[in-house]
């Protein structure tokens, strides 16, 4: 019993490493332009499906591949950017309204680009399945009776240090205060002089290039690709959003980590169905009662 | 009319009731990513009904849109008093929710010696009615039309009234319509309870053209399409979401000039379109714009 709980904590934390480093990239477009992203899990199934691409035609060894797929998902990012969000900044004022027709125009239209990107993906590679070099050839970790994957370690690491860079930007640099201005304030940023748009412009990047991070290494340590990458993505990354309080890095990380653990123990306990089942439910009920807790993470002034 | 044709008009009939109702919610402000689920309890509601019970069809879409109904306002209680991209989140987990039940639901009778019913994710086979009283495509055509002609009626009818305008002030601003008196969340929840009904009718309606469904089809993909429907269609008027379903089931998929390439192409369409039209086509100041030129007195 106890070993069983041990052991799915462990592969929860896994999962939940994953969750969370979609999630951080999820939030940073959210928290900052309060626009909801939904080709963001489509731009890194291309990111990764021109690495597999890359991988299928010529010898390309593993950092190649990630930086690769870290490229090619930006690229998508900025096509996003470009066509999706940009036409809809607001001109003046505050980007925050509720469901505004902007980010209602923003949001189908990102779902659209979703549509080609996936489309895109399975014309280059029509098969279902793809292998995806791996990142970690040999025994997983012993603890006694436990194991851990290598790889878990990995997506651990990245979660830290992504958190740790963004931390850096966010609080040491002259463009971190102008995003911290712009998640406080908007119209006193652009009173002071803040360019709107190129704050948003390098938000999209920053996180497009922690989505292919995320996606590279998601692939690489489950050693295949679907074109169910995209979707996955995006709802993993929304649902530990969500989790976390929408709007809150530090939320998105906590969020992925209890999404994964969630998800590990529900499906040991009542199967894969009642796993996504429990997941959504947790949700739903979180944002019908919006308890303290997830209120204050989404004040402004925690939102980044 | 060959059978094809037939297919897709009907298809994209089935679909205006869908985008319809997400439109009915925009118009009142709020942004549904769950309508699919209505959908789905109308598709499932009525065929267990004419499949096992051997209920009548329109007795059965009257139950399947009373349950859609009351679907919309349990999920609506909770949620309706969120905000913008909340409640867009919320309907979202709901309707992956219902989905997901949809996949644990077993409930199969034996009728005429072969399992009917809902069996999880095998999907619900043997939704007959339509087929076993003879109706003929063309004859289920123009009903799912004449139903559709109906509701339009009654669209452009409230749209006109005062309660239509009072709809539209709540999108606009509700706490300045609330301060004219106007009861915010009891008017949400009708407007909810409503879309779930018109949801649902498209539901059973589609279940039984197709005779077969399963979980799979009441996704969030089916969500998102209905909302790109009444957005692209426009939200100035009914007619809207039409446009909407028309442009990409008509259009891309009925023609099959841009087979295997078809998704680009709407995608690219639609996200260029919301560039310059952020509204939809038909949108406010088109629809008043034809309305003083059509109805100008002399």
């Amino acid at each position: 019993m106890l070993a069983d709980l041990v052991q799915n904590t462990l592969d929860g934390l896994t999962a939940g490493a994953a969750y969370a480093l979609l999630a951080v990239g999820f939030t940073l477009i959210f928290g900052v332009l309060r626009r909801v992203n939904l080709s963001y899990g489509a731009a890194i199934l291309f990111g990764v499906y021109f690495a597999t691409w890359t991988s299928l035609h010529f010898q390309a060894d593993l950092l190649v591949l990630a930086l690769l797929t870290i490229a090619a998902t930006v690229l998508a990012g900025a096509y996003v950017e470009r066509l999706c969000f940009a036409p809809h900044y607001p001109s003046r004022g505050s980007p925050r309204a509720g469901a505004s027709s902007g980010s209602i125009a923003a949001m189908v239209a990102s779902f659209a680009l979703w549509m080609q990107f996936e489309e895109a993906a399975i014309l280059a590679l029509p098969q279902h399945l793809y292998a995806f070099p791996p990142l970690h050839t040999g025994e997983p970790l012993r603890f006694g009776q436990f194991f851990l994957r290598v790889e878990s370690l990995y997506l651990l690491l990245a979660a830290v240090a992504v958190c740790a860079l963004l931390y850096t930007i966010l609080y040491r640099t002259r463009f971190g205060l102008a995003v911290r201005a712009v998640v406080d304030v908007p119209v006193a940023a652009q009173l002071a002089g803040i360019n709107l748009s190129s704050v948003f412009v390098r938000i999209f990047a920053l996180a497009s290039a922690i989505g292919g991070l995320a996606g590279f290494l998601i692939a690489a340590s489950h050693e295949q690709v679907t074109p169910m990458l995209g979707m996955w993505s995006t709802v993993k990354g929304m649902l530990a959003m969500m989790l976390g309080g929408l709007g809150s890095l530090p939320g998105a990380v906590a969020g992925g980590l209890v999404l994964g653990l969630v998800e590990a123990h529900s499906q040991w306990y009542f199967g894969p169905q009642m796993r996504d089942l429990i997941a959504y439910l947790l949700i739903f009920v979180l944002l019908a009662l919006r308890p303290a807790w997830m209120t204050r993470w989404t004040s402004t002034r925690s939102a980044s | 009319m060959d059978e094809y044709s037939v297919g897709v008009l009907t298809n994209i009939g089935l679909f205006s009731f869908l985008a319809l109702s997400a439109y009915l919610l925009l118009i009142a402000g709020e942004m549904s990513f769950g309508q699919q689920a209505f959908f789905g309890v109308g598709a499932y509601a009525g065929g267990v009904l004419t499949a096992i019970y051997g209920v009548p069809l329109p007795l059965a879409a009257l139950a399947a849109m009373a349950s859609g109904a009351l679907a919309a306002v349990l999920i609506g209680l909770p949620t309706l008093r969120l905000r913008g991209l909340y409640f867009a989140m919320a309907t979202l987990a709901a309707a992956e929710m219902a989905r997901i039940l949809f996949e644990l639901l077993h409930f199969q009778r034996e009728i005429g010696g072969a399992l009917v019913g809902p069996d999880g994710t095998q999907g619900f086979r043997g939704i007959r009615w339509v087929f076993e009283r003879g109706v003929e495509p063309l004859e289920y055509l123009a009903i799912v039309y004449g139903l559709l002609f109906i509701i339009l009626v009654a669209f452009v009818r409230i749209e006109r009234s005062h309660l239509g305008v009072t709809l539209r002030s709540i999108g606009a601003d509700p706490e300045l319509a609330a301060s004219l008196g106007v009861d915010v969340n009891r008017l949400k929840l009708g407007v909810a309870a409503a879309a779930g009904a018109l949801a649902a009718l498209g539901g059973v309606l589609f279940a039984h053209h197709n005779t077969y469904i399963e979980p799979r089809n009441f996704d969030i993909m089916l969500g998102v399409h209905s909302l790109a429907y009444a957005l692209i269609g426009g939200l100035g008027t009914a007619f809207g979401p039409l446009l909407g379903v028309l442009v990409d089931l008509g259009l891309l998929e009925g023609t099959r000039v841009f087979q295997g390439y078809r998704m680009i192409v709407f995608g690219g369409l639609v996200a260029v379109l919301l560039v310059f039209r952020p509204r939809g086509l038909l949108d406010e100041r088109v629809v008043h714009w034809i309305h003083a030129r059509a109805f100008k007195r002399p």
